[in-house]
């Protein structure tokens, strides 16, 4: 592949001096860090996604009959993950950042893990005040 | 002998990654548009606060791409983050506060 610039170990920013959000190693090929800073508005999307369902459904839902506690047991989850999603990103963006300058493998996610984990403990939250909404 | 031509099209026209970073921008922007908008039925200040954040998104995305080789800026990508932060904080905290049906002390007395 022909990539200007000649790649994330050879690039042609040549060594840093050592300044501000530059940690050392040499300056990675333009796409790469571009795609990097796309991933990270891309998770930043999702967060708040995220936070506007739980807020959606702490303040728009009607309560459920008998579970006055479940809006805010689905809803207020949904808003802490989606904060912590938007950190995570910024932090693994900066990671990635620093792997890509120095030609190192990229450091694995975490968000999937977080993503997957957290969503399917609010649905199995729904699921569960539903069924208990129901039965009274 | 020329090199093969490649399948990647960024090969022929790198700025297409610069473009494609942009939008990306763009899209994050009307993203807190929309959300600003939802939320000033019924939070008018935080409603506000996140409108005023969109056109400062669409600026970053906009202007600060013209950097150099691409050279990582870390404060504009702050501003992403301390805004969804922000956000989320100020939803956790009308969703207790108040006198309304999803307040604290609602949810107590029942």
């Amino acid at each position: 592949m022909a990539v200007p610039g000649g790649g994330a170990t050879s690039g042609g920013g040549g060594q840093d001096k050592g300044e501000p959000g530059a940690p050392g190693g040499n300056e990675p090929d333009a796409r790469f860090t571009l795609a990097n800073e796309r991933t990270f508005l891309a998770w930043n999307r999702t967060a708040l996604a995220l936070v506007v369902a739980g807020l959606g459904i702490v303040q728009l839902l009607p309560p459920f009959p008998g579970v006055p506690w479940g809006r805010h047991a689905l809803g207020v989850p949904l808003i802490v993950l989606g904060a912590g999603v938007s950190v995570t990103a910024y932090v693994e963006w900066r990671r990635t950042q620093a792997a890509l300058r120095h030609g190192t493998p990229l450091p694995r996610s975490v968000l999937p893990q977080l993503l997957a984990g957290t969503i399917t403990g609010v649905a199995v939250l729904a699921a569960a005040v539903l069924l208990v909404s129901a039965a009274r | 002998m020329p090199p093969p031509p490649s399948d990647d099209p960024e090969d022929v026209d790198p700025g297409l990654a610069r473009e494609r970073t942009r939008l990306a921008w763009a899209r994050t922007a009307i993203a807190f548009a929309a959300v600003g908008a939802a939320m000033l039925k019924r939070e008018l200040i935080p409603g506000l606060i996140v409108l005023a954040t969109t056109p400062l998104i669409w600026a970053v995305g906009r202007f600060a791409s013209h950097v150099p080789r691409g050279r990582p800026r870390p404060g504009r990508l702050l501003v992403v983050t301390l805004t969804v932060t922000l956000v989320a904080v100020l939803a956790v905290v009308a969703a207790f506060v108040g006198h309304g049906p999803t307040s604290l002390r609602q949810l107590l007395h029942v």
